[in-house]
């Protein structure tokens, strides 16, 4: 390797490098890791390089980044070891990972109204791989509720399969605020109605339409539900509701209480109101409902490696973790700012969370009770709400998050700089920033990161758009060839 | 003897050259004509004065006495033959004179000669003309080339040893003197010329002929010459004729008699005299006193050394050293790198500024040699200036006061130190048609509600601006005022357009649980009104009741719109008391009912003022005290409620009040008036304002505390801008509030004179809501 590199520049100053990696596919033969490398090549030059024939003969080149030290290499290595203060002699282990490539658009499924929810079904999602059912490529779906009460399920062509039924017929009766899919063919799904609903979904053989049907109607908050989190091995749902309380619930009708009779709408004998009679939807009450905030809780989830575990983020400014066994709170950490939405990095330590603020930025959080220093790094660029944030499938490093600026962001945690002073800390700044495609600036209400549909976002615009890094290889694929 | 005189005369000119041949010419004409000469010349002192004068004058006197003898010879015709053979003569005597002349002084001469061989004239290589200069060989010792060159060198002998060869000496170099050829070759120039008499050389335009003098011409040049006055027969020295003297005529010139002042004594005199004499007799004028005693009393006198406690002092203190001038820099060049060189913007730009505002005195300008730089064109005003400066500018220190500017401002906390508070526009509610009047953000914090110029009251989700539920309650009458109620167990929103109070139960926002509950609440006063009307028939009061609590008819019913009051005015405001069952609305235009109290429960409305002073603007109840706040445009009057009297009456000194609110702590209130200003009053200091803020250009419409806990309070003016104050109240009686502004939000538009109309605080975060005249409501975080 040493012979060829000097062919390629022999005039130059050369680095010895040390090539390592985190992912064991695209891992490098013991032999090949050192390398003298000419010091002016940046991060394309080591990419082409890494994807050569000598070093890891790839059939497709492979976009790599390149981090050191926990950051990425965005210059030259002659300007990164002039600016760390390295002399050539030293060697530079780099480490080398898939780059992100940046999103574009796909295409976008238009709706009636604001679209407030949406998920996405595909064989990589939690849905799927809770049960052990298969999603073959290409029968993905994306699960959308809108404002309009109603829930719809897309392909990726961009037609709605299945349209869950109007208020009339058992349907939300006011906007939904969030939606799940549960199962292949269980959704759930809460909004403004008080309410958090089980579906059940089933497609026609051709997999050209569906049927939505209500099976459960769940009640129990007394204000707005805002979010839900469901987890299918364990039968559970989990609420936020506006009224400071979590509601877990289940999905097995026969476990559950009665629903509270005051909270029905049927509680309203005016005549003006005549909601939900017609069906016979059963309707129950919480399982537990533990008043656990001052003021509305905005955002809940599991544990994604413990189901026995739920954080929520709430407007009084704190994250709290519950123990669901015990319907018990364990621990409460509180931020600067009112929280708006929150998700838990899965691939660091299963403990790392990040909460969007409504001042419009992302705090990282370590919930673990011996954490001392809470705030761990504060990612900033959203100009507005952060609405909904979900980590990268692929990587344990990505998230992205969706804000009423009308963007989604793209962030990697190894992208960081010192802060401030005034920031102080850490601070992340994005990669790539999706804008609206319909209407620039329109509120983006939440986005969902999917492996093999991309990344899903909804909004104001009346718009469920895809966006998707085109050209991305994909482990598995590598690996088959 | 005139001869001989001029032998001396002769041989004292020649005494250089050769004596013999001298001597012997000299002799030969001056028997004959120099004779003729001084006898004829009018003038013959003259010659023997001129004795020493130089000999070029000499020379041009002998022209002169040549021209003379012409002159002469015209009238008198007797000498003409003895003339011509003079006249040989005289040429001859010319000719040795000028060759003694070149004799002693051949400088000239033989100048002359050198110079000719000087160069020499060769073909060069085009066939033109070449001059090569003879090597100019320096005199030893000397540095100047025009000096004299030749002199002759044959020592003290007799020139006439060399009167048989051509040159007459040797100069220094060994080259020979060429003797003048000047001789014969003048004498022939001379004897050619014939000069009239009279000549000038001149022609006569007119004629065309020469213009000679006449012989009066000539005698006025004569005597302009001698400076004799020109005029004939002018005598300066006339007797002189005495007209006056000092011996007394027999026979005076004039036959006036004599004034009798002459001999008669005079009075005025006797007057001053004797005013002398009376003083003297007086004692007023003393008599002279020997100075002696003068000098006696001088000593007695005591002197004060005024310089005696004088210090030394330094030698010209005014030695103020100059400033000193900054180097010069790149852009001072004649040919600065091109970054220093102005763009055609920034050229254009110091051209038009005006010279005292520019930044530099000069533009940096290009060049590409040294060559090229052309003069200074300010050198002259900058002298002017310069002498001016020095000439009007008196020398005199200038003791500057240094103060900064800055420590003169009070100690006030930076407006980051302050945070939170809010600062970006976060949620634009888009929907209504027309003015937003007003809005109110509820008391869980989730909803906004807001009426508007369209008749609607709708309401909103905070943090999306999403419309959730709208009623249209004014058909023609804009919604003026929404306010909710107070209170969380309930939802209750009250709104106000025109005369009418309408107060709501929005369906969206409340469950089921608080839904029953609010109608109730509602609906428990119906019975107890229907009590109060019987008692008041039943006592014979036939009064028209203050304000008529009805059904607002099905339609309205089923948006959630409950009950409906009816009073006599258009409602402007309505105030909530803290637990929900009073509210305040204030009419301006209503006159004695323009204020009312209506307690829910009772649906009952009350006119608490008899009479009122002034038009009420907007009513307040105190947040923790029985105490109702009622602004008029001047002054605000607090009442207590249970005693029923007047308390305070708090002067802003504002002209037209358009809010007020009270702060939390119920000590402190702000005022916001239409004249633009903004007034903080603490109630336990004074009725008079402690801190008055004119920060907006426009009318104030609106003021604000925050009520959950942050120290903030918020101003809303029709330029379009809300004021965000840091307002914080402390408890302790001796420290005054600290009211710094730290945010201007601009977002709302104009429209027709109109900009924000009203504002509301979030519950419990530092967000404020802003209702603005151009139809949309905006939240800023």
């Amino acid at each position: 390797m040493d012979v060829t590199m000097n062919d390629v520049n022999s005039g130059q100053g050369r680095v010895q490098v040390r090539f390592v990696t985190s992912s064991p596919d695209i891992e490098l033969p013991e032999g090949k890791r050192q390398l003298l490398v000419p010091t002016d090549a940046g991060r394309y030059k080591l990419s082409q390089l890494l994807n050569s024939d000598y070093m890891l003969d790839t059939q497709a080149p492979i976009p790599f980044d390149f981090l050191t030290n926990g950051t990425f290499l965005r210059t030259t290595l002659d300007e990164y070891l002039v600016s760390q203060g390295l002399s050539s002699e030293t060697a530079v282990e780099l480490q080398y990972v898939r780059s992100l490539i940046p999103p574009l658009f796909e295409a976008s499924f238009e709706h009636d109204d604001w679209v407030s929810a949406v998920d996405v079904l595909s064989s990589t999602s939690p849905a799927t791989t809770w049960g052990n059912s298969t999603i073959s490529l290409g029968q993905e779906r994306i699960l959308s509720g809108s404002y309009d009460g109603l829930l719809r399920v897309w392909n990726k062509s961009g037609q709605a399969i299945a349209t869950g039924p109007p208020a009339s017929a058992g349907g939300h009766t006011a906007a939904i605020k969030s939606a799940k899919f549960i199962s292949p063919t269980q959704i759930a799904s809460a909004g403004m109605d008080r309410t958090v609903r089980v579906w059940k979904y089933k497609e026609s053989p051709d997999h050209m339409s569906a049927e939505l049907k209500p099976i459960l109607e769940l009640y129990g908050h007394e204000k707005l539900i805002y979010s839900i989190a469901v987890h299918g091995p364990s039968n559970r749902i989990l609420s936020a509701g506006g009224d400071g309380k979590i509601g877990i619930w289940s999905m097995d009708a026969a476990s559950m209480p009665a629903a509270p009779a005051t909270l029905l709408p049927s509680a309203l004998s005016t005549k003006r109101r005549k909601l939900g009679t017609s069906t016979s939807t059963p309707q129950r009450g919480p399982l537990s409902l533990i008043n656990a905030h001052a003021f509305p809780v905005s955002s809940i989830i599991f544990n994604p490696l413990d189901p026995t575990v739920a954080y929520s983020a709430s407007e009084d400014h704190t994250v709290k973790t519950f123990d669901l066994t015990t319907s018990t709170l364990v621990d409460t950490r509180t931020t600067m700012h009112a929280l708006k939405s929150l998700t838990a990095l899965p691939g660091i330590s299963s403990q790392l969370l990040a909460a969007g603020t409504m001042a419009r930025h992302i705090t990282l959080l370590d919930p673990r009770v011996q954490a001392k220093n809470t705030q761990v790094m504060t990612l900033r660029g959203h100009k507005n709400i952060v609405t909904s944030i979900k980590p990268d499938p692929e990587s344990n490093y990505g998230l992205v998050s969706a804000s009423a600026d009308g963007t989604c962001r793209v962030w990697d945690l190894r992208s960081t700089r010192q802060g401030t002073k005034e920031e102080g800390g850490v601070v992340g700044e994005p990669v790539y920033a999706i804008e609206r495609q319909k209407e620039k600036g329109s509120q983006v209400f939440d986005v969902c990161w999917d492996n093999d549909v991309g990344i899903v976002s909804a909004g104001e615009d009346k718009m469920v758009q895809i966006n998707r890094g085109k050209g991305v290889t994909r482990p598995g694929e590598i690996l088959s060839n | 003897m005139a001869t001989s005189s001029s032998l001396k005369k002769r041989k004292a000119i020649t005494h250089d050259v050769p004596e013999a041949s001298d001597v012997d010419s000299d002799i030969e004409f001056g028997d004959g004509l120099l004779e003729g000469i001084l006898s004829q010349s009018e003038d013959d002192s003259e010659d023997s004065e001129q004795d020493e004068e130089s000999e070029a004058e000499e020379d041009e006197e002998d022209l002169d006495e040549l021209s003379g003898l012409d002159s002469d010879e015209i009238p008198s015709d007797d000498g003409g033959l003895e003339e011509d053979g003079d006249g040989g003569m005289v040429k001859n005597n010319r000719a040795k004179v000028v060759s003694t002349d070149s004799a002693i002084g051949q400088i000239p001469l033989i100048e002359d000669d050198d110079d000719k061989p000087n160069y020499t004239v060769v073909e060069d290589a085009n066939g033109g003309e070449r001059y090569v200069y003879d090597e100019i060989d320096p005199v030893y010792d000397s540095d100047d080339s025009d000096v004299a060159a030749a002199m002759n060198t044959i020592g003290n002998i007799p020139l006439s040893f060399y009167d048989s060869y051509p040159h007459i000496g040797y100069d220094i170099n060994g080259k020979k003197i060429m003797r003048p050829a000047a001789g014969e070759a003048l004498d022939a120039l001379l004897d050619s010329i014939e000069v009239p008499k009279g000549w000038t050389g001149l022609t006569d335009p007119a004629t065309g002929k020469p213009r000679n003098l006449s012989q009066e011409e000539l005698e006025i040049l004569r005597r302009i010459q001698k400076n004799e006055l020109t005029e004939d027969g002018y005598d300066p020295y006339p007797d002189m004729v005495e007209y006056f003297t000092g011996i007394e005529e027999k026979m005076p010139l004039s036959s006036a008699p004599e004034p009798k002042r002459r001999f008669l004594p005079s009075k005025h005199e006797a007057k001053r005299i004797m005013k002398i004499v009376r003083a003297i007799r007086e004692g007023r004028i003393l008599p002279y006193r020997p100075p002696e005693e003068r000098q006696e009393e001088e000593d007695e006198e005591v002197h004060y050394d005024i310089w005696q406690d004088e210090q030394p002092r330094p030698e010209h203190v005014m030695n103020i050293p100059a400033p000193k001038a900054a180097p010069p820099g790149y852009d001072l060049s004649y040919n600065p790198p091109p970054e220093y060189l102005p763009s055609k913007a920034e050229k254009q730009a110091w051209e038009s500024a005006d010279p005292e505002d520019r930044e530099k005195e000069y533009l940096p300008t290009g060049y590409d040699s040294l060559r090229k730089v052309p003069a200074y064109d300010k050198i002259i005003n900058e002298r002017f200036e310069r002498s001016l400066d020095l000439y009007l500018a008196p020398r005199v220190r200038k003791n500057r006061l240094n103060i900064d500017p800055a420590s003169l401002l009070p100690k006030l906390p930076k407006p980051e130190e302050l945070k939170p508070f809010p600062t970006v526009s976060q949620t634009l509610f888009k929907g209504h048609e027309g003015r937003v009047r007003s809005l109110a953000i509820d008391p869980s914090g989730n909803w906004l509600a807001s009426g508007g110029d369209d008749g609607t009251v709708r309401v909103w989700e905070l943090h999306t601006g999403r419309q959730i539920w709208k009623a249209k309650i004014g058909d023609e009458e804009a919604v003026n005022v929404v306010r909710w109620r107070p209170v969380k167990d309930e939802v209750i929103l009250s709104a106000a357009a025109g005369e009418e109070i309408f107060l709501i139960v929005p369906p969206p926002i409340a469950n089921p649980e608080e839904e029953i509950r609010s109608r109730e609440l509602l609906d428990t006063g119906f019975g107890y009104a229907k009590n109060e009307t019987q008692n008041l028939t039943a006592n014979g009061a036939r009064k028209d009741p203050a304000g008529k609590w009805i059904r607002p008819g099905a339609r309205l019913e089923d948006e959630g719109v409950l009950i409906k009051i009816t009073v006599r005015s258009t409602v402007k405001t309505i105030s909530w008391h803290k637990r929900g069952d009073f509210f305040s609305t204030v009419s301006p235009t209503g006159q004695r009912s323009a204020v009312a109290i209506h307690t829910l429960s009772k649906h009952l409305t009350q006119i608490p003022f008899r009479k009122l002073l002034g038009a009420p603007q907007t009513a307040q109840f105190h947040p923790s005290r029985p105490l109702f706040f009622v602004a008029t445009q001047r002054t605000i009057r607090s009442y207590d409620l249970q005693k029923q009297e007047l308390v305070k009456i708090i002067q802003p000194g504002a002209r037209w009040i358009s809010s007020f609110d009270i702060h939390s702590g119920g000590d402190n209130l702000i005022v916001g008036s239409y004249d633009r200003r903004l007034l903080w009053h603490d109630l336990d200091l004074s009725t008079r304002p402690y801190k008055t803020m004119r920060f907006h250009q426009k009318a104030i419409r609106a003021v604000k505390y925050h009520k959950g806990g942050f120290p903030l309070f918020a101003d809303a003016s029709d330029d379009g801008t809300l004021q965000i104050f840091h307002g914080k109240v402390v408890s302790d009686m001796m420290e005054n509030a600290t009211i710094v502004p730290v945010k201007v939000l601009k977002g709302h538009k104009v429209r027709s004179a109109l900009g924000v109309m009203d504002i509301d605080w979030h519950p419990r975060e530092p967000w404020v809501a802003s209702a603005g005249a151009d139809g949309t409501c905006r939240l800023w975080m």
